[in-house]
């Protein structure tokens, strides 16, 4: 499902009594998370109860539709099983799917489904679910960027146990595609039953109402032993009345609850903080196509001007890290021997003067308040750049007026990316020249080339060397700005053991979670 | 506020009319009021039709995701009837609503199963803290009142314009803070139930207090004026006059009088605690209509909007219909 424009609105502007007890706070002592440590034995038992942000009106029940509350997608993932689930290295490991294989063009994947996979009704689940799960996904209004180059044609059962997928262009990536939102219902499930659509997933629904859902232990589930006895999902529209809960101890996990709450947590030993890096991208776009922008030179002096140490630390309140302009920095094929750029403002003025860029002139940096420190990366940037001679005067839309005029057409812009699949998913997306989100209006013959190269490459390590030069591209002459990566946050009890790590929709995989009390 | 009566001969409590013709006025009058506040409020649902049309965006690219393109947005405003003009989906709106049919919201959820227990939860909030505003200003609009310009009345007096000047965000946060946070007394926030309820009762304190505190200031200052007004009418000076005791003149000939001023004073009030509930109820996580607003207007949602707008317009109709019945049964319908 990747990112739904205000996926995160909720996450915006957390202030009040977090800012204030924040301020409050005396020690800064950070309790390590122990919600990473493997060495325990696993606790059988207990109920989680998990806050997660949504917006009532915007709830969704349809594991097919647009969900842009992450507690519905929580809920809906722990019901319902994908056909591949996100993962460390590799960033693509098996669910529903226990394996899959490309044929040598790269186009056709089949895929075999997990021996012992049942419905929560108990009928085994079969390639045709599978195959009328994904035509449904793929027939609705996001169908097309859902499963992208697959037509409903290309989506076919062989025997009972395979999926066969068909590309319309070689495609080495493709399972990386089906981690999202490839949730299998049963064939023939009509749009009014879907509500009451038995999943594979590890927990069963037990109720669901308004957003809020109770979730019971699936024991029979193929993937592996379940800890928790339930899992209770909480809606939150803010993330401060989520810190709230967590803190009044009314719930024990504060799923994505943000960087400021963590910094409210930080003098309290009996909470955990969970950061996973590489969570969120909010690169700035110059524009390439054309306008003051569209020199390599002008983009390269505005990436030196920037102090990415300062943006991370001030920006992010320091839950992050430093990026180097490539996105998909938490791809194991990313390419870490291109090396860190460096704020260097007496090379960014040279450039600048080369470029005869126009230095008398005010710029106008467009950015809106969807996210938490989106706005605030602008307006710190534009300070810094200040010092290589660049005005910038920081302009706020507000989101709708935003994504309908500024996106894809501006010359300078804040975006965000709460996705962080790899390299390729977001050269294929943004960057590509045909792309249908070239945010910066990119269009570069070799990095097409390289692309192309890379996608319809089998062989793993060539495809890495591939990659490699498409990441050198990016980093000498993209429209991209990415100056740091969020992490993204969430907080715990002291007692949650086995919490995800992984940046993104990674967050949503509880089923290894249990409970040391 | 209700001046000085011009003559004796109308004081309130004789009623010149027969019980009869008085309960059938009453009703015509309610009948009247009763239309008016509803052509009242189809007027403002189109104005929401209306201003939702012209935000910028609509409910297609609202609920949208990233990447979908211009035909498979054009596909998505045809599902959602976005590609008929504004007055039609309107209309079309209007005629479900004598059936309690509230429309299908972006996301394609019923309107009426989005607010099914936000509603009632909303309700619940709003009958409690205008119960408590009521009494709690009556309370210390009388108490301030028995001695007028003492000590303990410019107290009240005061304390109620500083508190009516705090929002409900600042005294939520700080009842929060307080209550929770740090003495560990009440929950922080409301989580909800199976059935779509607070999980338990003391989830409504925290929340209900929020939007009392300001409305009380606002409501005592109300009370306290209309009860100056009404201790300045004859026949309260002639009460006085006979020696009967300061809290039996309250009672029974300065507060009767003042009850309709009071009463217009709570009902401008359920308006703003409705109003309030928004903020209040975001604070709080309370699972009522704001949040359920509030993601709507972000949404272009206007099935969603007009709906929330449709149940608190009636809400707050009815009230004000109550406050007016009362002026008109305390007035003996004399104005």
């Amino acid at each position: 499902m990747y990112l739904t424009r205000r996926q995160l609105m909720g996450a915006g502007a957390a202030f009040g009594a977090t800012g204030v007890l924040a301020a409050c706070g005396g020690s800064d002592d950070e309790p390590t998370a122990s919600a990473s440590d493997a060495s325990a034995k696993p606790r059988k038992g207990g109920t989680l109860r998990v806050g997660a942000l949504g917006r009532p009106g915007a709830i969704t029940r349809d594991p097919h539709g647009t969900q842009a509350n992450e507690s519905d997608y929580l809920v809906l993932s722990l019901v319902y099983d994908t056909l591949t689930v996100p993962g460390d290295k590799p960033n693509t490991e098996p669910r529903l799917a226990a394996s899959w294989e490309p044929s040598a063009d790269l186009r056709t994947w089949k895929f075999k489904l997990a021996k012992g996979a049942t419905f929560h009704d108990g009928s085994p689940v079969t390639a045709e679910d599978v195959v009328f799960s994904l035509k449904r996904l793929r027939a609705t209004p996001s169908g097309a960027s859902r499963l992208p180059g697959i037509q409903a044609a290309g989506i076919k059962a062989e025997g009972t146990d395979t999926v066969v997928l068909v590309s319309d262009y070689a495609n080495a990536e493709l399972p990386l595609l089906t981690r999202l939102t490839t949730f299998v219902v049963p064939a023939g499930t009509t749009d009014k039953d879907i509500e009451k659509a038995p999943g594979t997933g590890p927990f069963k629904l037990e109720w669901f109402r308004s957003g809020n859902a109770r979730l019971v232990r699936n024991e029979d589930w193929y993937g592996g032993e379940v800890h928790l006895d339930a899992i209770e999902v909480k809606i939150f529209e803010s993330p401060q009345a989520m810190a709230n809960a967590l803190l009044a101890g009314q719930i024990d996990v504060a799923s994505n609850v943000g960087a400021v709450a963590a910094r409210t947590a930080k003098g309290r030993s009996d909470i955990q903080t969970v950061r996973r890096s590489n969570d969120m991208a909010m690169p700035i776009v110059m524009r390439t196509a054309d306008g003051p922008f569209a020199d390599p030179k002008v983009r390269e002096a505005l990436r030196l001007a920037v102090d990415r140490e300062a943006m991370v630390a001030q920006v992010l309140s320091g839950y992050g890290s430093v990026a180097n302009d490539i996105l998909g920095t938490g791809d194991p094929a990313y390419d870490k021997s291109i090396p860190q750029r460096a704020r260097d403002l007496a090379q960014a003025k040279k450039l600048l003067a080369e470029a005869g860029f126009d230095t008398s002139k005010t710029y106008e940096l467009l950015t809106t308040e969807d996210i938490s420190g989106l706005a605030e990366s602008a307006t710190l940037f534009a300070n810094q750049v200040r010092e290589a001679g660049v005005k910038i005067k920081v302009v706020k839309q507000e989101s709708a007026v935003f994504w309908e005029k500024t996106w894809l057409k501006g010359s300078l812009y804040t975006t965000y990316w709460g996705t962080n699949d790899s390299v390729v998913f977001f050269a294929s997306k943004t960057m590509v020249s045909d792309s249908g989100q070239n945010e910066a209006g990119f269009k570069d013959p070799a990095f097409d080339a390289a692309y192309e190269k890379a996608i319809g490459t089998a062989d793993a390590a060539r495809r890495t060397q591939l990659l490699k030069e498409l990441q050198q591209i990016e980093y000498d002459r993209s429209g991209y700005l990415l100056w740091g990566m969020a992490d993204g946050i969430d907080l715990a009890g002291s007692a949650v053991r086995g919490l995800p790590t992984l940046p993104g929709y990674g967050r949503v995989q509880l089923e290894q979670a249990w409970l040391a009390r | 506020m209700a001046g000085p009566l011009t003559s004796p001969t109308t004081a309130p409590t004789a009623s010149p009319l027969s019980p009869g013709k008085r309960s059938a006025r009453v009703f015509a009058r309610a009948g009247v009021l009763l239309l008016k506040w509803a052509s009242l409020l189809a007027l403002l649902l189109a104005l929401v039709f209306l201003t939702v049309e012209l935000l910028p965006g609509d409910a297609a690219t609202a609920t949208s995701e990233r990447g979908e393109s211009a035909a498979d947005l054009a596909a998505r405003r045809e599902l959602l009837g976005l590609d008929r003009p504004v007055l039609e989906r309107f209309l079309d709106w209007m005629t479900g609503l004598p059936t309690g049919d509230l429309g299908t919201s972006a996301r394609g959820e019923q309107v009426t199963d989005l607010l099914s227990s936000a509603f009632p939860n909303t309700l619940l909030l709003g009958a409690i803290a205008l119960l408590l505003t009521a009494v709690l200003s009556l309370a210390l609009g009388c108490w301030a009142a028995l001695r007028p310009g003492g000590r303990l009345d410019r107290t009240v007096s005061g304390a109620a314009t500083a508190v009516l000047a705090l929002p409900e965000f600042v005294v939520a946060v700080a009842l929060v803070l307080v209550l929770s946070l740090w003495t560990g007394w009440l929950p922080a926030v409301t989580l909800t139930d199976a059935d779509g309820s607070p999980a338990s009762w003391d989830m409504l304190v925290l929340p209900a207090l929020a939007l009392t505190v300001p409305q009380t200031g606002w409501n005592t200052r109300i009370v306290r004026a209309a009860l100056a007004d009404e201790a300045r009418t004859p026949h309260v000076e002639s009460a006085v006059l006979d020696g009967l005791p300061p809290h039996r003149v309250l009672t029974h000939h300065v507060l009767p009088g003042a009850l309709p001023a009071v009463a217009a004073g709570l009902a401008t009030s359920t308006g703003m605690l409705l109003g309030g509930a928004v903020v209040v109820e975001t604070i709080f996580n309370y699972p009522g209509i704001g949040s359920v607003l509030a993601s709507a207007v972000a949404d272009r949602d206007s099935p969603v909007i007009a709906g929330v707008t449709a149940l608190s317009g009636a809400v707050i109709t009815v009230v004000l219909l109550l406050a007016d019945l009362v002026r008109d049964v305390v007035t003996g319908g004399r104005r």
